[in-house]
């Protein structure tokens, strides 16, 4: 027993964790072979008889499992962006070039002390970030990522989106009071006072292409932005950007860009977190995994809201000009005998042909060093044919990669005003909003239809 | 260096003044009692031939056998500084009238005067201490101050927490407040 | 395992607790009141004056809110009572003392020379200011002469001093405000800045070197090299931020007509420096009273007259670019000489009084010595802008809305050292 005792003090923590996770990792996943091996069958004709549950569940489980890392990144974009702004350096240990720090930022909220303070009501006080962090993911299930991999495609995606939204305030004002804390109170309230106003603006000023685009299923909006074949069979669009409805709404594209800023408490908008006066906002007396829950859902929030203007103006996942198509099939089988020689040359042959540039042409170089160096960029090239290969072929590729691009430009966007903007007071957000950008989303409507409306006549005029 | 300041101040107010007016370097002095002080101090502020409506500097003396306290006066009509000396406050009750209707700004020099000195200013409207705790009971610039004694008087004495975690079992609790004020 | 907690003190037997107090679980010796989480900022005793009394009584519908000595944004350690009603400010009552080192009192156990080094935390990211004031007016009770170069050493290094403070209000206005980026770029000027007064000091931050009848260290070659390698570039970073901000509709919006002190009330609230100046009144002691060698450097006082916030900023930034001018003419017209006048160690100065005032970032700075003829100084009073200034925020606040508390305070650049002395 002594020898399991010694053995386990000298063990370091990444040692324990999985010297207690691998046997129960082991004896799941038998039990897992088992169960399959016996009920296999049976759980597959559940399954597919019950189809769009197991596809809610599926995506669900995809987009929660999705969201730290998508927060991981945002995060340390956040801190190295506005670090070399500033210029300062940033995030710089931990990982390369400090990319790792905000994961390294998510354990240790994980092992903070989690404490209620006393007076506050601890069961709302325990469900407020849960109740903000759950909408996000509900309302990721409608953006459509690339052709195909969406989630859900309702009829009306863009309403379901704007309710969920509204949610966050629920959250938010659960935080603020509960927290019996009163730089809390004006923190939840000014949150509540700013995300109900913006909620104007934003969707009326959506409104307008919605009369354009005939629907608010997102996905068909995000098609109707690329060459598309509409139901009587015409081809519509060119596969330039000139198609996104950011250049047919751009009153709209503006209003709602300022509108999401302050839906996802950005600055210049982000009062409720103002940290030079109110010290954290609704967020003050919460503390690890727990205000680890209101980062992350803020973060989310701002990935989720981006994602949402390259859906709806920036054109989804359409490429910004027409992608001609090229058609590269492998087809490894028809090599024959020649694939072996392939898979075992290609690789050493490539090594060396890297190496050679460094080996010959800089002494300092040593041979063995050069061969790694040969092997790392002979990876980086076969990833990135792979990837090519990838895009040309699998349209579902090529759609994600630029609706990521453009999604972290706006992210990026978000973060380079963060860097640079003061903050605007209260009186002065909720005036914005109700005196300037409510009256423009409705002139923005007004004209929209209008203008339809005319095209319309003069086309029957004219027929 | 105005010499000249010095005999408008003596011909100005004549009698209140303690003595002729003093100048040295770029400082004119005069000495006035505790009961001329509005007169004079009103004076020097509205009349617009002396217009000394800068009030540079309050301060509290304590000279051993007595309470002053000094203004520092500055007018566009002078280069020199004005310095107001109100001699003869007893120290046991100094009393003075403030000049809080004038410049409400002194309102905070004289808090700090009554917190340091114990000087009274009769009309201020908030004569409350401003550095010291406010249940403090003594004057720390006072000549006569000795900082021992005090420190026992403090309400804080020995209740610190940390000091009484190894303290007899059967010793007299202190009670744990919130700080006041 | 590895550490072990130390074992609970066991309970005192059969004790009672008092009515509404209970015993602390870590230690059983302690007892807490029983509502000792609910925290009002009233205080315990009956008001002691009228204003108080006026302050801590609640109106309809309001209610106080704590910003206490630990806060992000006041600007050191300072309690400020607000009284709101909702988000809008009705009253304020800041408490001070937090940061009270007893100055004067020190000052009085010590010789006339450690005045200079227990003086210089008072306005610490002004500190060469807080010398000088003291330091002139020992020179006054001496009737000591000090050299000229002397002279112009410290006014090249006051002006210095004066371009690192107003580059830390820069970033601090900025930040209070939200924008995160100008003080990382101010803090980029004020690196260089304090780097080149270290190199002739000694010091970064508390100076401690200007000497009663000079300096105390000449001019040497790693300071004209630092100075002449920053004179090329001077506040590249201090236009840098203000071009982020002067022209931003955001900042102009929540500087603009914030705070409005005129001319009369500024006066009436005994303000000095560049909070004077933005309300119209151009009363700059360099000018106004010229001491050390100012009357032969020419430079001008930058006033404007709306007196809100955004003229304060504005004027300290104008002060910037005066300061470079006069380090400018400092640097050209150098005379050679001693920089310390022939004193002895031990100082008895007549007994007197003498009163000096300098300009100092954040306004007029004072010392008031009187000496007995001994060789410690009687009584040393120091009068501090940052004290007045504070004193006028509460006259300014009310009306306002929560967020505007921190710009006004900010733009009204008080630093606590001083305030609490």
């Amino acid at each position: 027993m002594t020898a399991i005792a010694r053995t386990w003090d000298n063990l370091t923590l990444p040692g324990r964790a999985l010297l207690i996770i691998l046997p129960l990792l082991a004896l799941l996943s038998i039990g897992l072979v088992v169960v399959l091996a016996l009920f296999g069958q049976n759980i597959l004709d559940i399954l597919i008889f019950n189809l769009p549950i197991v596809r809610f569940v599926f995506a669900a489980t995809v987009l929660l499992l999705l969201a730290p890392p998508i927060a991981f990144v945002i995060i340390y974009m956040e801190m190295k962006v506005i670090a070399l702004m500033n210029l300062r350096i940033g995030p710089d240990r931990v990982g390369p070039w400090g990319s790792l720090l905000s994961t390294v930022h998510g354990l240790k909220v994980l092992m903070k002390e989690d404490f209620t303070p006393s007076r506050a009501d601890p069961v709302v006080f325990t469900w407020a970030p849960v109740v903000v962090f759950a909408t996000m993911p509900l309302s990721a299930l409608v953006i459509p990522f690339a052709p195909g991999l969406f989630a859900q495609d309702f009829n009306l995606g863009l309403l379901y989106f704007f309710a969920m939204g509204g949610l966050t305030v629920v959250g938010l004002l659960m935080g603020g009071w509960a927290s019996f804390n009163k730089y809390s109170l004006i923190g939840g309230l000014r949150s509540a006072a700013q995300i109900v106003s913006y909620e104007i603006p934003l969707t009326l000023s959506v409104v307008g292409l919605i009369i354009l685009a005939g629907t608010m299923s997102l996905n068909s909006i995000v098609q109707q932005q690329g060459i598309y074949i509409d139901a009587n069979g015409v081809t519509h669009g060119s596969g330039w950007f000139t198609d996104w409805f950011a250049f047919r709404q751009p009153l709209g594209f503006l209003i709602f860009a300022i509108a999401a800023t302050a839906e996802a408490n950005r600055t210049p908008f982000d009062l409720t977190e103002a940290d030079s006066e109110i010290v954290a906002g609704f967020a003050t007396e919460y503390s690890g995994m727990r205000f680890g829950f209101f980062f992350f859902a803020e973060y989310i929030g701002v990935f989720i809201i981006s994602a949402l203007t390259t859906v709806l103006f920036l054109g989804g996942w359409n490429a910004p000009f027409p992608v001609p198509h090229i058609s590269w099939i492998v087809d490894p089988g028809s090599l024959g005998i020649g694939l072996l020689f392939v898979v075992a040359l290609v690789p050493l042959l490539a090594t060396l042909l890297f190496a050679a540039p460094f080996y010959l042409f800089r002494s300092k170089t040593r041979w063995w060093v050069a061969l790694i160096i040969g092997f790392v960029l002979f990876n980086v090239v076969a990833a990135g044919l792979i990837g090519l290969w990838a895009y040309v072929n699998f349209d579902w590729v090529a759609g994600l990669f630029w609706f990521l691009g453009k999604t972290f430009t706006l992210v990026f966007t978000f973060v380079w005003m963060r860097g640079t903007l003061p903050r605007v007071r209260i009186d002065q957000l909720m005036g914005f909003a109700w005196k300037w950008l409510l009256p423009a989303s409705l002139l923005n409507l007004f004209v929209t239809a209008l203008a339809v409306l005319a095209v319309d006549w003069l086309r029957r005029g004219a027929a | 260096m105005d010499r000249a300041l010095a005999r408008r101040l003596d011909a100005r107010f004549e009698g209140v003044l303690h003595g002729p007016a003093k100048q040295r370097h770029d400082q004119t002095e005069v000495r006035i009692g505790a009961g001329d002080v509005q007169q004079v101090l009103t004076a020097l502020h509205d009349e617009p031939e002396l217009n000394f409506t800068m009030l540079a500097d309050l301060a509290g003396v304590d000279t051993g056998t007595e309470m002053q306290v000094v203004y520092h006066l500055w007018s566009s009509s002078t280069s020199d500084w004005l310095r107001v000396i109100v001699e003869g406050l007893s120290r046991d009750d100094p009393r003075i009238p403030s000049v809080t209707y004038l410049w409400p700004g002194a309102e905070w020099m004289e808090r700090e005067t009554y917190d340091m000195f114990g000087i009274t200013f009769e009309g201020n409207r908030d004569l409350r201490r401003i550095y010291m705790p406010p249940d403090y009971t003594s004057f720390p610039l006072r000549k006569d101050f000795y900082l021992p004694d005090d420190a026992a008087r403090s309400p804080g004495a020995g209740v610190r927490h940390v000091e009484r975690t190894h303290s007899p079992v059967d010793a007299a609790p202190g009670v744990l407040r919130r700080t006041g004020a | 395992m590895a550490t072990q907690t130390p074992p609970r003190p066991a309970k005192p037997a059969g004790a009672a607790t008092p009515e509404g107090t209970h015993r602390s679980e870590d230690d059983p010796n302690v007892l807490l009141q029983d509502d000792y989480a609910f925290y009002e900022p009233i205080p315990p005793y009956p008001p002691r004056t009228e204003r108080e009394a006026e302050f801590y009584t609640l109106g309809d519908g309001e209610m106080f809110l704590n910003m206490g000595p630990q806060h992000p944004s006041t600007h050191g350690v300072l309690r400020v009572v607000l009284k709101l009603d909702g988000e809008r400010v009705v009253d304020i009552d800041p408490v001070l003392g937090y940061l009270h080192r007893g100055v004067e009192k020190l000052v009085e156990n010590a010789d006339y020379h450690q005045t200079i080094s227990q003086v210089d935390p008072l306005e610490y990211i002004s500190s060469l200011f807080c010398e000088w004031a003291p330091v002139t007016a020992y020179e006054k009770l001496l009737d000591v002469e000090v050299p000229r170069r002397a002279e112009y050493i410290r006014v090249l290094s006051g002006e210095l001093n004066r371009i690192a403070s107003h580059a830390l209000f820069l970033g601090w206005f900025a930040l209070d405000l939200g924008g995160l980026t100008p003080i990382l770029w101010s803090f980029i000027e004020r690196d260089e800045i304090v780097e080149m007064l270290a190199a002739l000091t000694g010091q970064r931050m508390l100076f401690n070197y200007f000497r009663i009848g000079g300096v105390n260290g000449d001019l040497n070659h790693e300071f004209m090299s630092r100075l002449g390698d920053w004179m090329s570039r001077a506040v590249g970073q201090l236009e840098a931020g203000m071009g982020l901000l002067n022209e931003n509709e955001i900042f102009v919006r929540r500087a603009s007509g914030l705070g409005i002190v005129d001319s009369e009330t500024a006066l009436r609230f005994c303000m000095t420096g560049a909070n004077l100046r933005a309300t119209g009144v151009p009363f700059d002691v360099r000018r106004a009273h010229p001491y050390s060698i100012y009357p032969e450097i020419e430079f001008d006082i930058p006033t404007r007259t709306e007196g809100d916030s955004l003229a304060r900023y504005l004027v300290r930034m104008e002060e910037v670019k005066q300061s470079l001018r006069i380090i400018d003419q400092c640097l050209e017209q150098m005379p050679d000489g001693p920089i310390m006048a022939k004193l002895p160690r031990l100082l008895r100065p007549r007994p007197g009084r003498a009163w000096a005032a300098v300009e100092g970032p954040r306004g007029m700075y004072g010392a008031y010595a009187i000496s007995d003829g001994t060789d410690q100084p009687f009584r040393l009073k120091i009068h501090d802008p940052s004290f007045i200034h504070l004193q006028a925020v509460g006259a300014l606040l009310p009306g306002n809305l929560l967020a505007d508390t921190m710009a006004i305070m900010a733009s009204l650049d008080p630093i606590m050292g001083g305030v609490d002395k």
